[in-house]
């Protein structure tokens, strides 16, 4: 029963008229500030920001850390797409599931974790310093080009790891079996056979990465500093910091274009990279420990370097919370939990500790309410209305980065109707919303083609309405993807800090701003503890989303 | 009618969240009578803002002094003309603008006159020091800013002038400010021009090479110096007294290149729209007050501007007078920061 037509185009009107309202005229207003000099249409404001030696410098920048970003990610992780691909070895189940840590960590916990552990007075280079007795510090990476690439890396290492083990699972052993019957060497064999298979993977991943770098914003925030920041960095200090709307219209309207531009680029080219389809049997796997030695030490290596890069900055965070001396506490010491839940105003947060806990927790619960919400209507509609232009329209927030976002809904909550929601954190719970509802429709859109449309016609036949029938008989059917998909958005709403930092103000700060301004000012104790208490809170609500994406949607994560 | 399973999980969700909002409206209905005092990150972390709070709260009541201070001073000043040009601002007081900013908000209008007879703690204040002759601010510190070394760096490398500041030994090792948001930054900026003249964009050419970061404010660079994240830092010249006083250490070299240090006076006043202007002269008075001024060489580490306040014997010992005090005319700068702010940006640029 697809409804076509008149009332279809009427179902969707709902969400329509909700992203209309919330989301294409504040986006709008970025264009017009952007585009428009004293009301004329105007490309003035683009080719003046485009002759500015400074945003080219930042344009440059972007670029050049993304394409290294993308190519360390690769060197870092296809290594580990192979490890879990071809090798058994104890830890194995543990290895992978920590592939899927960097999807949910707070990008400003990451930034944290990189100055604690890679600073020059951090504990990787202090541990140096001890052991071979240094007088400086051998590791200087933080603070250049090199540590915003490496902190990338982190996240996206892992990526580009999941896309080539994928990829190579399905790939048919039988090809490099028969290539080696022929006589070809296991080295020429991996590289005539395997890697041209697993190229369309690879490329896929790269742009994958090359995107969500080029749109990065709380690394090169907190690792940056003034010499190297990237262009969505340029659009918040221009609107935030040095309060030029103009320019951070303009800049927000190239950025919104180039965005565009990539998601579109991205999404073709995912069709041709589409992995070929693999074959019968999985991929034999060899025990590690009884691999011969240089290659068994080879591996032994890259897990240790991994191990130093993904884990390291991590436990950093945890270990600093306990054992940063505290005021009159000494070490190690619960001083820093005790501050992080003080109700006592803090100058720097702008808030008390403990009310910046208080508004992640009702934002991330408003956030994943509408998201929620949005992303059934959505899939409802996506899924009763057959339309490429209403689907473009529909997930139009995912082109759009968080920075542009932020500044679309800064610029709405100013005027009317919007500003009647007044100053408190409800920009933060729409724009996360906004941000999240796409992926809550990648969850669900799939159940509803798996529903049986009798049990509505059933319920229907029996009385009940339209509405009815959807509360009772879809919704539950559709509850294990709500369930899933509510935690992944609670996860993602609690650690997004790029849309906070447009859209915070006075006594509104979430956890993840709070650190960013503990970090600040250099309280590394406070900034550890909330970090690790953030950690712990979003790994749970990642782990509620795995456990429930398990068990009703039929995915898994767990082992082989 | 098939009804989904109400659980008692959704219960105590939906509790948790009430609870939650119940507790937020009840920090919202506790409001007393408050004086916001806008002020830069350092006046809370370092300086004498928890010894001010207590003695106004004594003072006063009933009152309930609240600080705001997440960034820097040149940034604070651009959110607080940022708020009053769209709806207004919570802010009775800024404090920490220096004579540098001074043109800017006076342009944006974001400051009362205020009444010269509500201070009497004024007439302490020698007539040099006020820098703003337009009657709006009122000085409550000054110093001067400039580079200064740790024991890490090796004495061979200590440099003495601004050519020394060039050498390629010192590669990454000199952490700025952003002369965007922070004071010091700014004020090192005006330096160079007042220094260099046309050329001052040369020399920043030639320095990026040797820092090691530009953070956007004051209180990170100095807390990374610390740390031992680099042995040069652009900071005060009473960081040696800091040094001592509290540590009983002379880790800390002032270098003051050619004998220049740039000259900074910091000033606070009454925000345009405040309607607690009774209160706000109460508290610029009590900061300028003896006992205030006090505190300020051994918690802020600047020099008081209240002629009756008495130096600490250490703090006069270490601190540093530069034998050239560079500060550009204030009239001369405003006219063209903009521009010099917009080339700086270019600079920062060139790779």
């Amino acid at each position: 029963m697809r409804w076509r037509g008149g009332a279809g185009w009427a179902l969707a009107l709902l969400p329509l008229a909700f992203l209309a309202l919330a989301f294409f005229w504040p986006l709008a207003d970025v264009l017009r500030l952007g585009l428009q000099v004293d009301g004329r249409w105007t490309g003035d404001r683009l080719s003046a920001l485009l002759a500015d030696p400074y945003v080219r410098r930042l344009l440059l920048f972007t670029l050049d850390q993304a394409l290294l970003s993308a190519a360390v990610s690769l060197g870092l992780g296809f290594p580990l797409g192979w490890l879990l691909t071809r090798y058994r070895f104890p830890g194995k189940g543990l290895v992978r599931a920590f592939t899927l840590v960097p999807f949910v960590l707070p990008s400003i916990t990451v930034a944290l974790g990189f100055i604690l552990f890679f600073g020059r007075a951090g504990y990787l280079n202090r541990f140096l310093m001890g052991a071979f007795g240094l007088g400086e510090p051998p590791i200087r990476v933080l603070y250049t080009l090199w540590g915003i690439v490496l902190a990338h890396a982190f996240y996206n290492a892992p990526v580009v790891a999941r896309f080539v083990n994928v990829a190579w699972e399905r790939l048919d052993p039988t090809l490099v079996e028969a290539a080696r019957v022929l006589g070809t060497g296991p080295v020429r064999a991996f590289l005539t056979v395997t890697v041209p298979l697993l190229l369309p993977a690879v490329l896929s991943a790269l742009a994958l990465v090359f995107v969500l770098c080029f749109l990065s914003f709380t690394i090169p925030l907190a690792l940056g500093g003034a010499r190297y920041a990237t262009a969505e960095v340029g659009v918040y200090l221009f609107a935030r910091v040095y309060v030029d709307f103009p320019r951070a219209a303009a800049l927000a309207t190239l950025m919104l274009g180039i965005s565009l531009a990539l998601t579109y680029l991205y999404l073709r080219g995912e069709g041709l990279f589409q992995a070929r389809a693999g074959g019968v049997r999985g991929q034999p796997t060899v025990p590690l420990l009884s691999c011969n030695r240089p290659i068994r030490s080879l591996w032994i290596g890259y897990l240790f370097l991994a191990a130093l890069v993904f884990v390291g900055p991590i436990a950093a965070v945890v270990a600093d919370s306990f054992l940063r001396a505290a005021p009159g506490a000494g070490s190690p010491t619960l001083y820093w939990y005790r501050l992080i839940f003080s109700p006592a105003w803090n100058p720097f947060l702008e808030s008390s500790p403990a009310g910046s806990v208080g508004t992640s927790l009702v934002v991330a619960a408003g956030a994943t309410a509408l998201a929620l919400a949005l992303g059934v209507a959505v899939s409802w509609t996506l899924h009763r209305v057959r339309s490429r232009a209403l689907e473009a329209l529909l997930m139009a927030p995912l082109a759009v980065s968080s920075v542009v976002l932020g500044l679309a809904l800064l610029f709405a909550f100013r005027r009317p109707p919007l500003a009647a929601f007044g100053r408190g954190p409800w920009a933060i719970v729409l724009a996360h919303a906004l941000i999240v509802y796409p992926f809550v429709v990648r969850v669900i859109r799939p159940l509803w083609e798996g529903l049986d449309p009798n049990l509505v016609e059933a319920a229907r036949t029996l009385g009940a309405r339209r509405l009815a029938a959807f509360l009772t008989v879809e919704l539950p059917l559709l509850r294990g993807g709500v369930l899933a998909a509510g935690a992944f958005a609670f996860a993602l709403s609690l650690g997004e800090m790029t849309a906070v930092a447009m859209l915070a103000g006075a006594g509104v700060t979430t956890m993840p701003l709070a650190i960013y301004h503990f970090l600040s000012a250099r309280e590394f104790g406070a900034a550890s503890a909330m970090a690790t208490v953030l950690i712990a809170v979003t790994a749970a609500a990642a782990w509620a989303w795995d456990r429930a994406g398990a068990r009703w949607l039929g995915r898994d994560h767990g082992g082989r | 009618m098939i009804r989904p399973p109400v659980g008692p999980k959704e219960g105590i969700v939906r509790r948790i969240v009430l609870s939650l909002l119940v507790l937020g409206a009840l920090g919202a209905a506790a409001n007393a009578e408050q004086l916001v005092v806008y002020t830069y990150r350092s006046f809370v972390n370092w300086g004498p803002a928890a010894a001010i709070e207590e003695a106004f709260e004594a003072a006063h009541p009933g009152v309930d002094l609240v600080w705001v201070a997440p960034a820097g001073g040149p940034e604070m000043l651009s959110r607080l003309i940022a708020e009053l040009a769209s709806g207004g601002t919570a802010a009775d007081v800024f404090l920490g603008i220096s004579a540098m900013d001074l043109p800017r908000a006076l342009a944006h209008a974001v400051f009362r006159p205020y009444d010269p007879a509500l201070i009497p703690n004024l007439a302490q204040v020698p007539e040099d020091l006020l820098f703003d002759r337009t009657g709006h601010v009122v000085p409550f510190d000054h110093g001067y800013v400039t580079f200064v070394a740790s024991a890490a760096l090796r004495e061979d490398l200590v440099p003495r002038t601004f050519s020394d500041l060039l050498r390629p030994e010192l590669k990454g090792k000199i952490i700025l400010q952003d002369p965007r948001t922070s004071t010091t930054g700014l004020a090192f900026l005006l330096w160079t021009v007042a220094r260099f003249g046309e050329d001052w964009t040369e020399f920043w050419r030639a320095f990026l090479p040797n820092t090691l970061t530009i953070t956007k404010g004051w209180s990170e660079a100095f807390a990374m110096f610390e740390a031992g994240e680099a042995p040069i830092v652009l900071s005060y010249s009473t960081d040696a007294a800091y040094a001592y006083i509290t540590a009983g250490s002379l880790r800390y070299r002032i270098l003051t290149p050619d004998g220049e240090a740039a000259r900074l006076v910091e000033g606070m006043g009454i925000v345009r729209t405040s309607e607690k202007a009774e209160l706000a002269h109460a508290f610029l008075d009590l900061v300028l007050s003896p006992k205030v001024q006090e505190l300020i060489p051994t918690s802020q580490w600047m020099f008081p501007v209240n002629a009756a306040a008495t130096l600490p014997p250490d703090f006069a010992r270490y601190a540093v007078l530069p034998e050239v005090p560079v500060f550009l005319d204030p009239a001369y700068a405003a006219e063209h920061l903009e521009a010099w702010l917009d080339q700086w940006q270019q600079v920062l640029g060139t790779p």
